[in-house]
């Protein structure tokens, strides 16, 4: 199955004379992008389009929408760590129903791939999500794993294969588009979780959701946000994902989306040649809300720069360095 | 802070934000406490409406990661340029003040709904405290000279740290001032010196900014006048557009969220 959403190649900046224009398309498990940047769940809306150009980008990518309204975290949900952020936000959402009827509208009008990011605190609800969006104009779901299972005492979906694979296979069995599943970060086990999701019938998984963190104010002697703990992202996870990303690519037959920490051209290199055959920006929206249009535009002279011209072959090409 | 209960979702237009790579035209100190950052951006400057704030960041790869929201203390819209007036608080706004003239900042805006000045309000009362005073000066500079009376009760810890005064003053507002040093900041003491002040001709708005204390006191002034209230509050935010649902403003009532304060907000009514 493929859904081609770039009929031709864009065609970015000054045309050199050996390389008249790149080819920055991938394909993402039966998505044809017009290149590999979108924005990461949680840190987009259609309000952004206010400020950069929306139908520029490979695709975009939803908040996590739940079955039923959900308020979200305590107050502070916000704030800042060395080299990131952290956030508690708690995923409010005003249910599929609602989206479906005011939601979803706002990002289809975008002239770009629409992603559905779907969360759940049940089996039952990501699969409730799935159906009721199924026959939506959209390109592709992404299972959001990391949310707190209620099955599960709370534990994320990621942590029991057979309750990842049991999710997985139901949003696939309702819906005709490509499924990404979102893996949070697990440090010893993401290679598994990527081969389960893969084995579910997943076309791509995403590497990865935010870090596990907590921030303390020592002189108020309370954690910085109401919820206590949070999710770090930015420049600080950018590491940690491109080793996660590295394991998954190894370990999965599917294309892997990378996560974390990106804000520019050269670490959508480094997550590509990690072996990620797409990327989504997050935290670097905030403080540049152009972030994502200027990266697409400046992947052209980063492909040229590192010699192809074609983004895709970049994909997993990183050796492990040897002593020179 | 209000609880969310008490906060009402002001009608208007949603807000029309740009952003701007641009330059640090002034960065001095104002008082002794705060400082005074002036960039240029024409479209902002023009657009901006009073009570409306911009997200702001050094344009530094190592500099903070998320922008911080700063209320639009005046603007001028024939130079094209946009003062702040902040407080060095955290790591966010000492990185801020290290900035020299020429450095490059990036910010959004302008955002959020800003106070709403009723068409057959004639008298208008501002109470702001602290650095919460920088929300209310444009709403002095847009009523300048249309005939609306402004009256501002400016409230801080001494004197010279009360920022504003000569922004109202400049507008042909009335201005009175509430310190902590002489005592007259007290929420008895002003209730009282209030009323004497403007029980023969109350306003038909009080617009505050910056305390939970003076929020309160609003609301009871406003009771006795028959009078609206609408304040401006904060939170911490990561978008300032309304997509990243850092900055509700409360917890919620348990199956939906509180008000965003950059998209619903800054500026709330306060229900009586
Ligand atoms: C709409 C709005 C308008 C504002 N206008 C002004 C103004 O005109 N002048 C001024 O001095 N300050 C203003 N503030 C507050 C200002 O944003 C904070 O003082 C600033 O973010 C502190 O950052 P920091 O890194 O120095 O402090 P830290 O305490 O180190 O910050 C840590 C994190 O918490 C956030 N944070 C901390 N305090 C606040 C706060 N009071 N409000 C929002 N976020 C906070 C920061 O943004 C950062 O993400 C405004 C806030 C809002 C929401
Ligand atoms: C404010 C905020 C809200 C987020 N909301 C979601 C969400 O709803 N669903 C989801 O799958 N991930 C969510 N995330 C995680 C991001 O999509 C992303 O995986 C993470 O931030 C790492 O990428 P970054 O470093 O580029 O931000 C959120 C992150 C932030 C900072
Ligand atoms: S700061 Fe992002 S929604 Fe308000």
């Amino acid at each position: 199955m493929t859904t081609s959403i770039a009929d031709a190649p864009r065609e970015h900046g000054a045309p050199g004379p050996a390389a008249p224009w790149v080819d920055t398309r991938v394909e993402l498990g039966g998505l044809t992008l017009a290149n590999p940047v979108m924005p990461a769940s949680g840190c987009f809306g259609p309000e952004l389009a206010d400020l950069l150009p929306v139908e520029t980008l490979g695709a975009v990518v939803t908040k996590t929408v739940f079955a039923s309204a959900r308020p979200g975290n305590a107050t502070h949900r916000i704030t800042e760590v060395p080299n990131g952020m952290l956030n508690s936000v708690g995923i409010p959402s005003r249910g599929v129903a609602e989206f479906r009827r005011s939601g979803l509208g706002g990002y289809a009008a975008l002239d770009a791939p629409v992603v559905i990011s779907i969360g759940g605190l049940s089996t039952q609800e990501y699969w409730r999500v799935a159906e009721e969006l199924a026959d939506t104009e959209h390109a592709a779901f992404e299972i959001n794993v990391s949310c707190p299972n209620l099955e599960r005492g709370g534990q994320t979906l990621d942590t029991d294969p057979r309750a990842m694979s049991e999710v997985v296979a139901g949003v696939v069995a309702r819906s005709a588009k490509p499924v990404l599943v979102k893996l949070s970060p697990q440090l010893q086990t993401i290679g598994e979780a990527a081969k389960t999701a893969e084995d579910a019938g997943a076309t791509a998984v995403t590497v990865c959701n935010s870090f596990p963190g907590m921030a303390v104010n020592p002189d108020r002697r309370t954690s910085e946000l109401g919820n206590g703990m949070g999710g770090v992202s930015g420049p600080v996870v950018k590491p940690l994902a491109l080793r996660l990303v590295w394991l998954a690519a190894q370990a999965a037959g599917i294309p892997v989306v990378g996560c974390g920490g990106i804000r520019a051209a050269s670490d959508v290199a480094e997550f590509l040649l990690a072996g990620a055959t797409a990327v989504q920006i997050g935290t670097a929206n905030f403080a540049q809300p152009y972030v994502m249009a200027k990266v697409v535009e400046e992947l052209p002279a980063m492909a040229r720069r590192l010699g192809v011209d074609r983004i895709s072959d970049l994909i997993g090409t990183l050796t492990i360095r040897a002593e020179d | 802070m209000s609880s969310p209960a008490t906060l009402g979702v002001l009608a208007g237009e949603r807000p029309m934000p740009t952003w701007a790579r641009t330059q640090v035209l002034v960065n001095r100190p104002l008082t002794d406490r705060y400082r005074l950052l002036r960039f240029r951006s024409a479209t902002i400057a023009a657009r901006a409406e009073a009570g409306q704030f911009v997200m702001l960041s050094p344009a530094t790869e190592s500099g903070p990661v998320l922008p911080r929201p700063m209320a639009i203390y005046t603007r001028d819209a024939g130079s094209g340029s946009v003062d702040i007036v902040y407080g060095v608080v955290g790591s966010g706004t000492k990185a801020l003040a290290a900035l020299e003239p020429g450095a490059t900042v990036v910010v959004t805006g302008p955002l959020g709904r800003g106070f709403v000045v009723h068409e057959e309000t004639g008298h208008v009362l501002l109470i702001g405290r602290g650095v919460g005073i920088c929300a209310m000066t444009t709403v002095a500079q847009d009523l300048a000279g249309t005939g609306v009376r402004v009256s501002a009760v400016l409230s801080g810890r001494h004197e010279s740290a009360i920022i504003g005064a000569e922004v109202f003053r400049g507008c042909h507002g009335d201005v009175r001032l509430a310190t902590d040093a002489d005592e007259t900041s007290g929420v008895a003491v002003l209730r009282e010196r209030l009323h004497r002040g403007f029980d023969g001709d109350p306003p038909q708005q009080i617009l505050t900014s910056g305390s939970a204390r003076l929020t309160r006191m609003s609301g009871e002034l406003a009771a006795r006048w028959h009078a609206t209230v609408q304040v401006s509050i904060e939170a911490h935010m990561a978008c300032g557009l309304g997509y990243c649902h850092g900055c509700a403003a409360g917890d919620g009532d348990g199956t939906h969220e509180a008000p965003l304060v950059c998209r619903d907000g800054p500026v709330f009514r306060l229900r009586g």
